[in-house]
């Protein structure tokens, strides 16, 4: 009875967990093709006016309804990012990443970093002062800045921004561009009327539309920071709640050197202090804004000195931020943290809790890839490695079986006087493996072992950028996305798409493969002894054949390549067995544990 | 820890391991060395011994439960104090 209800509760639960899948899916769905599709309008300019860091007023701006010449724009170029920053406002709003596509196809456009107001999702840095004596004019966000003619800001030709408040104050912001993706703003007042002023410099980069997000609980999107050694994370709903709590400061911490962003799966917008040891005051901010069409979410990282700098007469204020605007590359994030002490800079990958795995992990697949020069073999081969490092573990529960042989008969005995209850039987049949020194399963602790070690690959082959748009043999061109074939369309040979009627109607090649070796090396293995988790473990290979369908090819890949290794394994190791007992292999650890069908 | 006792800690516990063995078990197979199996006893001691001694009994069965130790029948220590003292197997 207890087992019925049991059953319909899990069938019940798998229903609602699919249900809420199949609303969610649409939604998800219409909210990126909306976002895809308004990125292509041209929109109205959003009104400004949200908050800098402490309530800057430098989005005050005057009258937007004023007829103005357009903006202009300082032509950005390096080896791999291009762009502009809009002159008016001193922001960074618009770059592309050179070596990174949007889809598999080579003339596709660009990668999009960041992107100016005027655009349906706006992304931007800048750099800016907030007034704090109340008086003193600062550059805002219609400020037009100065540039010598013909500057263009690359890794040979730093620029440097003017703006002249035309009341003794002289305000700079001097930009270099390195090799990758990082800018380093240097903002400078001078002052050279009599009276001190009382400035607050910030840089902050600003996020005014909610990214759409993979939405996988392994992977973090949203907010993220390192500030005085600790990860900070945020999703964009947590800092909305939290933000509401405290007129939308999601967080706000003095920190000694750090680093604070927002990361996309494979990209990341952050700043961090020049100069490691200077102090800085780091938020994420949240506030709605009334948009065309109602609240509009904004989003903002910002990095100000701890307090007010007071600047005398013929002094001059500076302060250094470093933007990263790119690519999540481990290696040239290390590269970052090693020679610019931005520490943890690598923690924007969000390897997780099993860093110390994750990590070394993914250098040695890195490695491979490099040596083989195709990623997806890369994972066969580093999973292989794996096995092998686990297979004198297994290995040693096997040795035993070939003395089961000569327990055959007490087995069978064992077996038909407990016909009635499996449980007894199981009970002694332990008892005999005791004294006999003899035991088939490998036992909890080798199980308990691996779940991380595979955990932890399935995570970076998750997480990394080097899996996005990897070929693979076949028909599969991106390791990172879904496998693209479909039994319901029976791989293509009828022209239709099922998957416009219902997302479930997608069924790929790799997925069933996935679910055929899961099968195999489930009868490899011995059953609960608890009939409805027997039922259960019937069913697993069909339930994860569904559940991976949508996978990114490489995990179901790896998944399938795994399975298929566990077999081999066993199959080997049972061979092994039996040549060194001189017959045929004992029928052995599946047989013997499922004491029911004896 | 008095026996049985409707502890939260000793709830919540038995909760994770009964999620186990309806989720992750049928994924990884049963290769326990022992009866009953390491979760079934994790669930028996925690019962009779509570969150924090069932807990240990069922960490240190764990860890019991490789390819070196022999395995075969072993229950619960019934009294606190008995340790994990496998108990002479019953005639059938």
């Amino acid at each position: 009875m207890d087992q019925k209800r049991l059953l319909v509760a899990i069938a019940a639960s798998i229903g609602i967990l699919l249900l809420f899948d199949m609303f969610n899916r649409p939604a998800r769905d219409a909210q990126r093709a909306q976002q895809q599709q308004a990125a292509q309008v041209q929109q109205p300019a959003p009104t400004p006016g949200p908050p800098g860091p402490l309530r800057a007023p430098t989005d005050a701006s005057p009258a937007a309804g004023e007829p103005r010449t357009p903006a202009a724009r300082l032509p950005v170029e390096g080896p791999r990012v291009e762009g502009t920053l809009s002159l008016r406002g001193a922001r960074l709003d618009d770059l592309v990443l050179r070596n990174y596509h949007e889809t598999v196809d080579r003339n596709s456009p660009l990668v999009r970093i960041l992107a100016p107001r005027e655009g349906s999702a706006p992304y931007y840095a800048q750099w800016g002062w907030t007034a704090t004596d109340g008086r003193t004019k600062v550059p805002a966000n219609d400020t037009d800045w100065t540039v010598d003619a013909g500057a263009r800001l690359t890794p040979a030709t730093p620029v440097t921004l003017r703006w002249d408040n035309g009341e003794g104050q002289l305000f700079e912001i001097a930009l270099t561009l390195d090799e990758n993706y990082l800018v380093t703003a240097e903002q400078r007042v001078r002052n050279t009327a009599a009276e001190p002023v009382q400035l607050l410099p910030w840089a902050r980069v600003r996020r005014e539309s909610t990214p759409p997000t993979q939405g996988f609980y392994i992977l973090h999107e949203g907010f993220v920071g390192v500030l005085d050694g600790r990860l900070r994370e945020a999703t964009y709903a947590t800092a909305k709640s939290d933000g509401a709590k405290a007129n939308g400061v999601a967080l706000d911490q003095e920190t000694g050197a750090g680093w604070a962003g927002f990361t996309d799966k494979y990209w990341l917008a952050a700043l961090s202090p020049a100069n490691p040891a200077i102090r800085t005051r780091t938020a994420f901010r949240h506030v709605s804004d009334a948009g065309p069409r109602g609240p509009e979410d904004r989003w903002q990282v910002d990095m100000a000195a701890t307090s007010p700098i007071s600047v005398a007469n013929g002094a001059t204020s500076v302060l250094g931020t470093r933007l990263f605007a790119g690519a999540k590359e481990v290696k040239l994030l290390d590269a970052y943290r090693d020679n610019l002490g931005i520490p943890d800079f690598d923690k924007a990958i969000d390897f997780g809790w099993f860093y110390f795995l994750t990590k070394p992990f993914f250098y040695a697949l890195d490695w491979l890839f490099l040596l083989i020069g195709n990623f997806g073999v890369a994972i066969l081969i580093f999973t292989v490695a794996l096995k092998a490092a686990f297979f004198p573990l297994a290995n040693k529960a096997y040795k035993s079986m070939s003395r089961m042989k000569i327990l055959g008969p007490k087995m069978t005995e064992i077996r038909e006087r407990h016909k009635e209850d499996p449980a007894k039987a199981q009970q002694e049949m332990m008892a005999l493996y005791k004294t006999e020194k003899i035991n088939p399963a490998s036992g909890c602790l080798p199980i308990l072992i691996q779940i991380p070690v595979f955990f932890a690959l399935y995570k970076v082959l998750f997480v990394t950028i080097e899996m996005r748009h990897a070929p693979f043999f076949g028909w599969i061109h991106d390791l990172s996305a879904p496998d693209p074939t479909n039994l319901f369309n029976l791989f293509g040979l009828i022209p239709y798409d099922p998957t416009q009627l219902t997302h479930y109607l997608h069924m790929p090649a790799w997925a069933l493969i996935m679910g055929a070796t899961m099968f195999f090396q489930q009868k490899l293995n011995p059953q609960p002894p608890d009939p409805i988790q027997a039922k259960i473990f019937q069913w697993m290979p069909i339930i994860f054949t569904f559940m991976l369908a949508s996978f990114p090819a490489g995990l179901v890949i790896y998944w399938s390549w795994n399975n298929l290794l566990s077999i081999a394994q066993q199959r080997y190791i049972m061979s092994l067995e039996a040549k060194r007992g001189g017959g045929k292999p004992a029928p052995a650890a599946p047989a013997l544990a499922k004491p029911k069908k004896g | 820890m008095t026996a049985g006792a409707p502890h939260p800690g000793t709830w919540a516990l038995k909760g994770a391991v009964l999620a186990y063995q309806y989720t992750l078990r049928p994924v990884l197979g049963c290769n326990c060395r022992f009866y009953p199996s390491c979760s079934d006893y994790a669930l028996e001691a925690l019962g009779t011994h509570g969150a924090l001694r069932g807990a240990w009994f069922a960490g240190r069965r764990i860890l019991r439960c490789n390819p070196w130790h022999p395995g075969g029948y072993d229950p619960v220590p019934l009294s606190p104090g008995a340790g994990a003292a496998i108990q002479p197997v019953p005639k059938g």
